[in-house]
């Protein structure tokens, strides 16, 4: 039996390189899979402590996030596909109009 | 033709509405009185409404609204002077207006005896004059619909204010009073000396309204009620409450003194000239300035609790009277002498109501019989002043309708031209001079006996019997020279004006002024001289009411009141005449007119003997002149006072707006600018730079909840 510990030191770590990634890349594709990997750190969370109760809850709410995730990332390309078409980019740096 | 089916069908209607709503037995028409006020008001209304489709522009409709209110003023008038269904006491209605746990306003009508004095006086003056303003306003075209509006609702405020059944609903009427007088005053309000003569008199009778309302708010915080039936029904209860009673008083008087034009509140009045004649005409004898004289002859049951206020009343008045009388023996504006005048004869009602009012207080107090003359003498005067004063004011609009100036050195030799006009207004002017048998004479002599009534128990009484009997000379003297000036001599001659020199202030010279006048004045149309007539009948004969049936003095009384047996009252009558006052003041009364003709008959040249000559050749005369000329400086003090106190707060007020007010406003204003430029910076528009953002607080949320707050002992 591996201590609950290592989960969740190894989630954290996937949920820092996520975040991590989500800051420094400017590529939009990248920053859409940097926040997968952050889903999936909470996934491994929720797997880990499911085991560790033997309570199936946390298992059912996996196959929900991996669904909403599924459908979010659907959602995030075509943002991008049609954005790619007005702008000609999606380097996140040159989206700023939000600016002051 | 119109004009006349106008007039009588309404009237003849009114009189029908009135016979059908009090055709049960026990009804009369005192219980309708609150109908009095709505109809005016009502046909305030109609006239903004419908006015420019009247041939009249809004006269028929005013002349019927106004008629309405009027029948049934005089209905109940007659109801409670004649038949005396009030008993001596009076008869009220009310309704509840809004209410409170602990207090309820109610709103309604309270008729005794002086109610139906007013009612007579307001009701009937108030329609002649709204039918001579048919005639004299016709030359203003559609402007004749807000004239005839305001005229409609100044009636009909006014005849609320006296049938109200509480100090707060009269209040409220009083207010209105006051805005209308505003509006008709500022009647030419392109004008700009009609405009600040409006301004003034509102913003000066403001200054006693304030008063009033203290007043009130002093009575209604130790009694609990304003309403007439439940302050005057406790007598114990007042004199126990003294105190409160006398300021009370003394702030109700305020607001009288604001409204009546009082020392030293008197320098809206002649002003207020600037209005149309007719409106002067009301303001003078029916509305307004008699509003004051009624307040204080409606709180006579408290200020019979306070010789103080009794005392400072008399005072007022009798110094009011002998100012006003003096000034007006200068003024050339026919309608200035006749405003000072009206001040003069207000502070002769004030001087009877205030020794009246002491007398009563005396008499309670040494356990005498009650009998308060001045009372009745003030009131008796405020009904005789009435006429004559409409009569004199609607005269001098007639004369001013027909030579197109107010300047009585400009007029003379309108006798013949207008023969109707001069014998009315020769009428009004022995009337008011106090000669024997005509009105004022009756009420005058009762007053100044009133007051020399009171000499023996009080000294001051003595002095101010004195001011009366010289202001009686006084007004005897100005209104013949007015009469004189304006109709004696032939109808041309030539002008003299002494005015001042160029160089006055250093040589004190003074330059004589010559212009050639020619008059050429017609009759007024008889819708103006048919109320002038019926003006004049009552100027000589109202005074004669006294010693009919029971007298005057049983309808309109205070306390008790003496009556004696028979259709006419004899002993009155011999007791007047009897008199030694009486003859002294008929001496004064007539030593005023003898110099008034001496002085101001114009001769076959059309000059006065008391030549402008006169007046400037000696030192004392030409100062006393310019003195009284200049109203004895006293707008002159008001403005220097004015500038001197109100322009500095106002200027330390406008600093600290600047400074202080506006400073704390735009520093917050300024602070929140500098902060929010440096926040802004913040929205970069960079996704990274929100992401990092949120991913920091959330770990310095992290770090200060499970780091900071365990390290410091502090939980959640």
């Amino acid at each position: 039996m591996i201590d609950p510990i290592h989960f969740v030191v190894f989630s954290s770590i996937l949920m820092l390189i996520g975040a991590y990634g989500v800051i420094r890349n400017k590529n939009a594709i990248v920053v859409l899979m940097s926040i997968e990997i952050m889903l999936t750190a909470a996934n491994i969370n929720f797997v880990a402590f499911s085991s560790y109760y033997h309570d199936l809850t946390g298992q059912v709410a996996v196959l929900f996030v991996t669904t909403i995730a599924a459908a979010e990332v659907a959602i995030g390309l075509a943002i991008l596909l049609s954005l790619f078409k007005q702008r000609d980019t999606i380097e996140l740096d040159l989206l700023n109009t939000l600016r002051w | 033709m119109d004009l006349l089916v106008t007039i009588f069908g309404s009237l003849a209607l009114a009189l029908g509405l009135l016979f059908f709503l009090v055709q049960e037995e026990d009804t009369s028409p005192v219980n309708v009185a609150w109908l009095i006020p709505v109809f005016s008001i009502v046909s305030f209304v109609l006239i903004l409404l419908l006015g420019s489709y009247d041939p009249r522009r809004g006269g028929s409709i005013a002349v019927i609204g106004v008629g309405f209110s009027s029948v049934f003023s005089l209905g109940v008038a007659y109801d409670v002077l004649i038949n005396d269904v009030t008993r001596g006491g009076y008869i009220e209605s009310t309704r509840i207006w809004f209410g409170g746990q602990t207090f309820a306003f109610e709103f309604g009508t309270y008729i005794d005896g002086l109610a139906g004095l007013l009612l007579l006086v307001v009701g009937f003056v108030s329609y002649l004059v709204v039918v001579f303003s048919l005639g004299y306003m016709v030359k203003e075209g559609d402007r004749q619909v807000r004239y005839f509006a305001e005229i409609a609702l100044f009636v009909g405020v006014m005849l609320g204010l006296v049938v109200a059944n509480s100090f707060l609903l009269m209040f409220i009427f009083w207010e209105l009073v006051g805005v209308c007088s505003y509006l008709l005053i500022g009647f030419w309000y392109e004008k700009p000396s009609a405009a600040s003569a409006a301004k003034k008199a509102f913003i000066v009778t403001r200054v006693g309204d304030v008063f009033l309302l203290l007043g009130l708010v002093i009575l209604f915080n130790t009694f609990g009620t304003l309403r007439y039936s439940e302050l005057f029904s406790n007598p114990e209860l007042l004199s126990e409450n003294a105190e409160a009673v006398k300021w009370a008083t003394l702030c109700i008087f305020g607001g009288a003194v604001g409204k009546s034009a009082q020392f030293p509140l008197h320098v809206w009045l002649p002003d207020a000239m600037e209005g149309p004649t007719t409106v002067s005409a009301l303001i003078h004898a029916a509305t307004m300035v008699k509003a004051g004289v009624f307040l204080v002859a409606r709180s006579y049951p408290l200020i019979v609790h306070s010789p103080d206020t009794a005392i400072y009343i008399a005072v007022t008045g009798g110094v009011t009277a002998f100012i006003a009388a003096s000034m007006a023996m200068v003024m050339y504006d026919i309608k200035r002498v006749l405003a000072y005048s009206t001040i003069s004869q207000l502070g002769y009602m004030f001087l009877g109501l205030g020794a009246g009012a002491w007398a009563v207080w005396h008499a309670t107090e040494n356990g005498l019989e009650v009998h308060a003359q001045g009372y009745t003498a003030g009131l008796f005067h405020l009904m005789n002043h009435a006429f004559f004063k409409a009569l004199l004011f609607l005269g001098s609009g007639a004369v001013i309708h027909a030579v197109h100036t107010q300047d009585m050195r400009e007029m003379g030799g309108l006798r013949k031209a207008m023969p109707i006009t001069s014998t009315a207004m020769g009428l009004g002017v022995l009337s008011i001079a106090g000669l024997p048998f005509f009105s004022g004479f009756w009420s005058k002599d009762e007053i100044l006996e009133a007051v020399h009534h009171n000499w023996d128990a009080e000294g001051i009484f003595g002095a101010l019997w004195w001011l009366g009997l010289l202001t009686a000379a006084m007004t005897a003297f100005y209104m013949t020279r007015l009469w004189m000036m304006t109709f004696s001599g032939p109808p041309s001659h030539e002008v003299e004006e002494v005015i001042p020199s160029d160089d006055h202030s250093d040589s004190g010279n003074w330059e004589i002024l010559k212009k050639e006048v020619k008059i050429q004045a017609h009759e007024a149309p008889r819708v103006m001289t048919i109320p002038l007539m019926i003006l004049a009948f009552l100027a000589v004969f109202s005074g004669f009411v006294v010693f009919l049936g029971d007298g005057f003095g049983s309808v309109v009384f205070y306390g008790a009141h003496h009556s004696s047996e028979g259709p006419i009252q004899w002993g009155l009558l011999d007791h007047i005449l009897l008199s030694t006052l009486t003859h002294l003041s008929v001496l004064v009364g007539l030593t005023g007119v003898i110099l008034g003709y001496l002085f101001y008959k114009r001769g076959d040249d059309g000059q006065t003997p008391f030549s402008t000559a006169f007046v400037s050749d000696s030192v004392v005369t030409s100062n006393l002149h310019t003195f009284l000329s200049n109203r004895m400086y006293m707008a002159r003090l008001f403005d220097w006072f004015g500038m001197r106190t109100w322009d500095t707060l106002a200027m330390v007020c406008d600093w600290f707006d600047r400074k202080i007010i506006d400073g704390i406003v735009n520093g917050i204003a300024s602070i929140t600018q500098i902060l929010s430029g440096e926040v802004r910076k913040l929205t970069s528009g960079f996704t990274g730079h929100y992401a990092s953002l949120t991913i920091g607080g959330l770990g310095a949320l992290v770090v200060v909840t499970r780091v900071v707050f365990p390290l410091m002992g502090w939980s959640l």
